[in-house]
């Protein structure tokens, strides 16, 4: 089952616009201490100010200028979304490939595991840590990861299975290929578009999380989050300063989310050929 | 070790459980320093010596964890998931006092999503690379990617507050006596803008699904044995096609249900409905402790009881299931 995994990926328009989406934001969040006007913890200046040269964005009710804060918002996002991303999928690929590989009583017991995590709704978990441990970034980072590898970890142990017993493997050892060949030029290649597929799906889900406890008033305050952002402003609805406070956290948060659906969809669909769109391709 | 589908099903249970026991109360008592403290400091309520008291004979704090475990138990198993002191009332209460509006809200939406998102997948898989296929698919991206907090703000602020056509909190008008149909008809427009935010944010879910097993399966050779009876469009569309399509649809119900109930906290909080999501952001922003366990317990128990009934319901639905382990 060997395709050119970059090769279709980079043929796919909706995958293309969601990496250049993306690429877009991520340089935003990179360069925030370069890109953002001024200190997103400075309060100094004139509250509510309507967008100027000085304040593109303009000021929001205690005065914080609302690019800057912005920038440093998609830098929490950022990190949220990678650090979560990495651990789960990181945990994930370790339990279902052992899983498949073990077997037995371990692969059992381990996956039912997997099943009754997925009866857990994560987001209340989260609101109960940051409860016990007061809000710490790191702790709820760990959390979430521990939540929802099981996905990952599914799709892991499926095809570790199915690879277990390709003859281009069996083929490769008889011919005397060691352990770590048939690891990195067999094994990794062909777990490497599930990885991606997990990866983007649970970067996903962490970035709507962060935003999402931190509208429910979970961190602490000073943190900058886009979901901090929209639950100030959606205070001042009454007032004439959506389109410069309330819209931006809520356009990049959308289009982070928008630009991680492309991405997975169009790699869904360079994974399953069957649901590409040209017909010549179908089995 | 070869697991039969009861066994299986059966330890999941149990091991969620377990994780819910862990969380609820394990957690409070391995951490450092005194469990009472960690569970009732930061909110309001002042923490004299007498409550103290009160609260270590509550928990039975003072006996050894063994004990303590089977007081919890007993607490559980009759139905008493604790006391808000913020509320000075039974936890148990204000969360069957809020449940109805969550279940209102999720069953609902449920039905409707799946109805939109069914018939749109079926449509959009069998009208493949055409121009409606390709709308829809791209659309439907584009309202996956929007979260159902934008949403919801988006739907609060054009139809509440700009064209104030719908109520922008609340469940009901408060304090009307209004009576009968005018009762229903305000209950009603309460439950518009929230419920249309959590049907909005669950069909691109259901129509991705469907779109896609519906494409492999008009690709099945019974398909084409339809087609060679001579059978019209809709009938193999819907008939043939369609019923097995939607059968991961099934599959998916008790996974989902988990994800439905974090859309609903955010909706909730957003238009001030007041079920579990509104209690527990009330529950937050008091630092009320043993209200989230109980809503944490409720919510688990719900995607349990789902879980269950998908079981029991989907051997009928898709009786191969049986064969397949």
């Amino acid at each position: 089952m060997h395709f050119r995994f970059f090769k279709e990926f980079s043929r796919n328009k909706t995958g293309i616009t969601g990496l250049a989406i993306l690429l877009f934001l991520l340089t935003g969040a990179i360069l925030a201490p370069v890109l953002a006007p001024h200190d997103p913890w400075d309060y100094s200046f004139m509250y509510l100010q309507s967008p100027s040269m000085d304040h593109p964005l303009g000021t929001n009710d205690i005065g914080y200028d609302i690019l800057s804060e912005l920038l440093w918002s998609l830098r929490t996002s950022v990190l949220f979304g990678v650090s979560v991303a990495a651990i789960s999928c990181t945990i994930g690929t370790l339990i279902g490939v052992s899983a498949a590989l073990v077997g037995g009583t371990y692969d059992a017991i381990v996956m039912r595991i997997a099943d009754a995590l997925l009866a857990i709704p994560s987001i209340l978990v989260l609101v109960l840590i940051a409860a016990y441990f007061k809000p710490s970034v790191f702790i709820l980072i760990i959390t979430l990861s521990l939540i929802i590898w099981p996905t990952v970890a599914r799709g892991m142990r499926a095809q570790t299975f199915s690879l277990k017993t390709k003859l281009h493997i069996k083929a490769a050892k008889n011919m005397g290929a060691s352990t770590f060949y048939i690891m990195h030029k067999h094994i990794i290649p062909e777990l490497f578009p599930l990885y991606s597929m997990g990866f983007v799906t649970k970067a996903r889900i962490a970035v709507f999380m962060e935003a999402g406890l931190s509208f429910l008033g979970i961190f602490d305050p000073t943190t900058k989050s886009l979901g901090i952002m929209i639950s100030y402003a959606t205070h001042y609805l009454y007032m004439d300063v959506w389109f410069n406070w309330l819209l931006p956290p809520v356009l990049s948060l959308s289009l982070i989310i928008i630009s991680l659906a492309f991405i997975s969809y169009a790699i869904e669909e360079v994974f399953d050929p069957r649901l590409r769109s040209n017909h010549d391709t179908q089995i | 070790m070869k697991w039969n589908r009861k066994v299986k099903m059966v330890t999941v249970y149990l091991f969620t459980i377990l994780f819910l026991i862990f969380l609820n109360f394990l957690l409070p008592r391995l951490l450092p320093g005194d469990a009472i403290i960690a569970m009732y400091s930061g909110s309001e309520t002042m923490i004299t010596e007498e409550l103290y008291s009160e609260l270590v004979k509550l928990h039975g704090l003072d006996r050894p964890l063994h004990e303590q475990f089977i007081t919890y138990l007993i607490q559980l198993a009759h139905g008493d998931l604790g006391y808000s002191y913020m509320y000075h009332a039974s936890t148990t209460d204000l969360i069957l006092s809020a449940l109805p509006w969550t279940m209102l809200l999720i069953f609902t939406s449920f039905i409707l999503s799946a109805a939109v998102g069914i018939i749109l997948g079926v449509e959009s898989a069998w009208r493949r690379d055409g121009k409606i296929d390709r709308i829809l698919l791209t659309s439907m991206l584009l309202i996956d990617g929007i979260p159902s907090l934008v949403i919801g703000i988006l739907f609060l602020m054009v139809f509440s507050l700009y064209f104030g056509w719908f109520p922008s909190a609340g469940a009901m008008t408060p304090y009307s006596d209004a009576q009968g149909i005018a009762h229903i008809s305000d209950v009603l427009m309460h439950l518009v803008l929230p419920l249309a935010t959590l049907t909005l944010s669950q069909i691109p879910g259901d129509y991705l699904l469907i779109r896609n097993s519906m494409v492999l399966t008009i690709c099945e050779p019974f398909i084409l044995t339809a087609r060679a009876k001579g059978l019209n469009e809709r009938k193999i569309k819907y008939c043939h096609a369609a019923r097995n399509a939607i059968l991961p649809f099934f599959t998916r119900i008790g996974v989902r249900i988990a994800f439905v109930i974090t859309g609903v906290l955010f909706i909730e909080t957003i238009f001030a409905y007041p079920g579990l999501g509104l209690l527990t952001y009330k529950a937050i922003s008091n630092h009320d402790l043993p209200l989230i366990q109980g809503i944490l317990t409720v919510s688990v128990l719900i995607v349990l009881l789902t879980n269950i009934l998908v079981d029991i319901f989907y051997k009928k639905i898709d009786p191969r299931i049986e064969y397949a382990f």
